[in-house]
Parts: structure tokens; C-alpha cells; sequence
């Protein structure tokens, strides 16, 4: 059961994400589904890397040669949390704009541009 | 779409995925005790190689860095549209002494409020400082670094006010460190070019193991991309912050 748990916290996060982005009323709250769907590829990321009994991969008081998890993907979650995060500002400044132009934050409320 | 409607397709989809998820989880390679091939040839290549203990930086600075070049634009194209969205019609044009706005009062900062700022300030980016130098030793970066001094600037805002914050943060001094860190990464990658090495080959002294200065030309990636971090999301606070205020509000 242990070694299935990450893969269904992962799949978790996405689906409650989905679910918030379907059934959401706000553009902010989307916003925020949006970042917890996100969420789910560093749990996914990091879990891929993991190895038991194994050190971080930074060999400052631990020699290299002994045993550490995988660099390769914790690079990727570490600048993907960065883009996540100036990503999530620019949704946000489009849902500013949206309120100023259509005085509603609700997705339900506008029509598709033409 | 009617809500009812979009529920069934959602449910329906979830249904499937669950299955899907399943499937996939139960045949996935057992967790944390699979081979990491990619990982232990950086674990074990690298630090003799490079003379740097930090494996994470070294992929995204070294081995991979021709991808964070790209997650450094990346980074830039998506500052650089919400800075667009937010200023609109509004321009370039920043006064450096805002006046109040109407109907909102622009509250004075108790005394705790501002002794907490002014002792918690230096202090934070002191540790922004500090974990931006230690890429290469320790846990640290220009990622982690950029982004505890871009939000250490918010307390300024916080603990002073909001005419503080404007006199000292200068939206052309946040365009150069923002931009300017790009080209550094940039130019850190076609200076070897010019002595006949490969874009972003690491020719520099690399430097004793451990020392804050060793790994060479990942010591220039790393500075450009605090910079880039720091003046991005320096930006971001500020252009949100003046969101707030209509451009008749300022004197």
C-alpha cells in the first residue's frame, strides 16, 4: 500500500484541482485549483526520485559516493515552482483586468470573446 | 455548458481516470527502490568533474542549462505580460511621490509595526543573500535566493508605507536587474564560444570542493538568474500593488 500511496496523492490533487476548475464560481478560486492541479506534478516529480534510506543529494557533511536521491528531478520541481509562481501572477493580473472591464469575476456570468 | 451537463462530463472523465490511475499505479516501478539512472550518473559524475556538492544546482546551472535558459525566459516572457496587463493605459510614467487616494485612508504604521520591519528587513536579506552564494555548497540557489529577497522587499510596503515603498522601489532599476539577469545567463553561455568551447561549456576555474567559489561558470548563471528572480518578482509586487490606484490619483 505504502509504495502506491504517492501515485494516489498525486492523482488526489489533480482530481480535487479538476474538480474546484469544473464546479468553479470564481476567477481567483480557479486560479488557486489551478496551482493545487500544479502541485500535483512536484508530488509526482519528487516521489519518481525518491529512493529508501538514501541522503539528499547535496554532499555537504556526507562524503559523495554514498547513496542520495535523484538531482535530476528536484532541479525540475525547483524552477517549476518559480514559473508556477510569476505563471500564477499572470492569471491573476488577467482575472484584474477581467473586473475591470466586465465587473464580474464569475466564469459562468461572460461569453466567449468574439 | 450547463452546470449539469459539465458535472456528467466531469464525473465521467473522473471515472475514467480512476480507472486509468489504477492501472498505472499498480504497475509503476516499486517507490524508492527502482533504478535512478540519470541521478547517479550526476551523483556520482559531478562532484569530481565540477568541484560542487550541491547536485540540484549543478543540473539546473551546468548539466542541464541550456533548459533553464528556457525556464529563465520563461520566467521573463511571464513578468513581462502581467507588468503589460497590469500598467495598460496607464504607461511607464511612475511618479516618485504618490498622493492619497480618494475615499482610502493611507493608514500610518504604529511604532511595533515599523521597529519590526526595520530589525526583520536587513535580517532577511541577509538570508536571501546567503542562500543565493551557497548555490554550489549547500542547499541554495538563485531560484530559492531571488524569491526570499524579491518577497523581503514586500515588508517595506508592510512595515513602512505605502510612500516608502514607492520612493524605494524605481521601476527602471527592477526592468534592468530583471532583463540584465537574462543576459547575463546568456552571456555567460556565448563567452565560452568566443575561446572555441561549446555554449555554456563550464571553462572557468572551478575552484575547491566545497568552497563557496568553486563550480566555475555556474557561480555567473547563478547570479543572473537571483537578479532575474529578484527583479521579477520585485516587479510583480510592485505593478499589483500600484493596480490599486487610478492614474488621476497621482499628483
Amino acid at each position: 500500500m505504502i509504495a502506491l500511496l504517492p501515485w494516489l496523492v498525486a492523482a488526489w490533487l489533480l482530481g480535487i484541482g479538476l474538480y474546484g476548475i469544473v464546479t468553479s464560481r470564481n476567477y481567483i478560486h480557479l486560479i488557486g485549483c489551478l496551482n493545487v492541479v500544479q502541485s500535483a506534478t512536484y508530488v509526482i516529480l519528487l516521489c519518481v526520485g525518491y529512493r529508501w534510506n538514501a541522503g539528499p543529494p547535496i554532499f555537504d557533511p556526507h562524503p559523495p559516493g554514498t547513496p542520495a536521491v535523484d538531482p535530476v528531478v528536484q532541479a525540475l520541481v525547483l524552477t517549476d515552482i518559480v514559473i508556477g509562481a510569476t505563471v500564477a501572477a499572470l492569471l491573476l493580473a488577467l482575472a484584474v483586468q477581467l473586473h475591470k472591464r466586465k465587473g464580474t469575476l464569475d466564469p459562468e456570468a461572460l461569453r466567449p470573446m468574439r | 455548458m450547463n452546470r449539469i451537463a459539465r458535472l456528467t462530463l466531469f464525473a465521467v472523465s473522473m471515472l475514467v481516470l480512476t480507472a486509468a490511475t489504477i492501472v498505472v499505479a499498480t504497475h509503476m516501478p516499486t517507490f524508492g527502490s527502482h533504478p535512478l539512472p540519470y541521478g547517479d550518473a550526476v551523483n556520482s559524475l559531478v562532484p569530481p568533474a565540477r568541484h560542487i556538492s550541491n547536485m540540484v544546482s549543478a543540473v539546473n546551472f551546468d548539466v542541464r542549462g541550456l533548459d533553464t535558459l528556457g525556464e529563465e525566459f520563461m520566467l521573463v516572457c511571464a513578468v513581462t505580460g502581467t507588468v503589460v496587463l497590469l500598467r495598460g493605459t496607464r504607461g511607464e510614467q511612475l511618479t516618485s511621490r504618490p498622493a492619497g487616494m480618494h475615499g482610502r485612508l493611507n493608514a500610518p504604521r504604529s511604532d511595533a509595526q515599523v521597529l519590526t520591519g526595520r530589525l526583520l528587513g536587513p535580517l532577511i536579506l541577509l538570508f536571501g543573500l546567503y542562500v543565493v552564494v551557497h548555490a554550489t555548497v549547500t542547499p541554495g540557489g538563485g531560484f530559492q535566493g531571488g524569491v526570499i529577497i524579491g518577497s523581503g522587499l514586500l515588508l517595506l510596503y508592510l512595515c513602512e508605507e505605502y510612500r516608502t515603498w514607492r520612493w524605494f522601489m524605481r521601476s527602471r532599476w527592477l526592468n534592468a536587474c530583471e532583463g540584465g539577469g537574462a543576459l547575463v545567463f546568456v552571456l555567460a553561455g556565448l563567452a565560452p564560444m568566443c575561446q572555441g568551447a561549446h555554449f555554456l561549456q563550464n571553462v572557468m576555474p572551478l575552484g575547491e570542493f566545497r568552497d563557496l567559489l568553486s563550480g566555475g561558470l555556474m557561480q555567473i548563471v547563478n547570479a543572473g538568474v537571483a537578479c532575474a528572480v529578484l527583479g521579477g518578482f520585485a516587479l510583480v509586487f510592485l505593478e499589483f500593488l500600484e493596480e490599486t490606484r487610478e492614474p488621476r490619483d497621482e499628483a
